[in-house]
């Protein structure tokens, strides 16, 4: 072993870490109060009696037995009930009111056309100023 | 089966009996290893109380593909981090190192304790990885898994702290400086 490896040996033996009495009584008593939780849970199987599985078997039986009879009950009855309901849910079609879509777009074409020729304008009157500079420049 | 597995097995089923005769011979070597991570005796000492409660609680937890004692000072780690956060917390500033454990605990030496130089100048992790090595004999692979760190780490970390504390050694003997690692 190299000389680092035994000093930090040597070092760490001479750190006093006894465990005093006081201390020890308190773990012990720490560990009388708890239990690991394995065997907390191995232990709930356990503690139940054969009773509680009968008991648990003849309600899954009876519960069983309930369903099935009920079962059985609504299919005798089911299927007059069944048409009825679906013969007084039918909607009837309702007719929409007609719209005259032609009404609606000869108001807007008018504003727009005018628009239009203004913003033409516009363009032309523009056009007509870039020309007039650029023949001064030249 | 070997004895330790047969008391964890008994604990496991209970027995605090087994459980202290299982502990009995790493409980002084722990409580060593919390007085160099804690930031007092008091603190080491519930540190100690928390480890051993709670392997014996999550006992079933227990691996055996890993050496006992890798687990409990895996446990440790976490109780002494737990501690030493919510102290540093409450105290803020007026935590300093006059209430340093390790102060109080060293028998007197001509020379000084090389852990006192390594817990100055190593990070929390690589003092923990290099007291691991070279006082609880630890492998590569059980330091990495207590720390929850890589093979890679702990190597390269271990090698940083042996350079960092042969430093401090040689500077104790009058050679050179000290500088951090880790």
């Amino acid at each position: 072993m190299d000389k680092l490896a035994n000093r930090l040996r040597e070092d760490a033996a001479t750190i006093d870490a006894e465990i005093s009495a006081q201390l020890d009584s308190r773990i012990q008593a720490s560990l009388n109060a708890i239990e690991p939780e394995t065997a907390r849970r191995h232990r709930v199987p356990g503690r139940r009696p054969v009773s509680f599985w009968l008991a648990s078997s003849l309600t899954g039986v009876a519960a069983a037995l309930a369903v099935i009879a009920i079962l059985n009950v609504v299919d005798t009855n089911g299927p007059a009930d069944v048409s009825r309901t679906v013969a007084d849910t039918t909607v009837q079609p309702i007719e929409l009111p007609a719209i005259d879509l032609d009404v609606e777009a000869a108001m807007l074409t008018g504003p727009l056309a005018q628009e239009l020729e203004d913003l033409q304008a516009d363009l032309k009157k523009a056009e007509e100023v870039v020309r007039g500079d650029v023949r001064i420049d030249f | 089966m070997s004895d330790e597995l047969k008391l964890i097995d008994a604990a496991k089923g209970g027995s605090v009996d087994a459980f202290t005769e299982l502990v009995r011979g790493y409980r002084e070597s722990l409580f060593r290893f919390l007085l160099t991570r804690c930031t007092s005796h008091a603190d080491a000492e519930d540190a100690l109380q928390d480890t051993l409660i709670n392997a014996y609680r999550y006992i079933g937890s227990y691996n055996p593909q890993w050496r006992f004692s890798t687990w409990l000072y895996r446990i440790a780690i976490r109780n002494a981090g737990k501690l030493r956060s919510s102290n540093l917390a409450e105290l803020g500033d007026l935590a300093d190192d006059s209430a340093d454990p390790l102060a109080h605990c060293i028998a007197d030496s001509e020379r000084a304790n090389l852990w006192r130089s390594a817990k100055r100048v190593l990070s929390d992790e690589v003092f923990a990885a290099m007291w691991l090595r070279y006082v609880e004999d630890m492998s590569v692979r059980d330091i990495a898994s207590v720390l929850e760190r890589t093979s890679s780490w702990t190597k390269v970390n271990l090698l940083r702290g042996r350079r960092a504390l042969e430093v401090e050694m040689n500077a104790t003997a009058g050679n050179t400086g000290s500088e951090a690692y880790g």
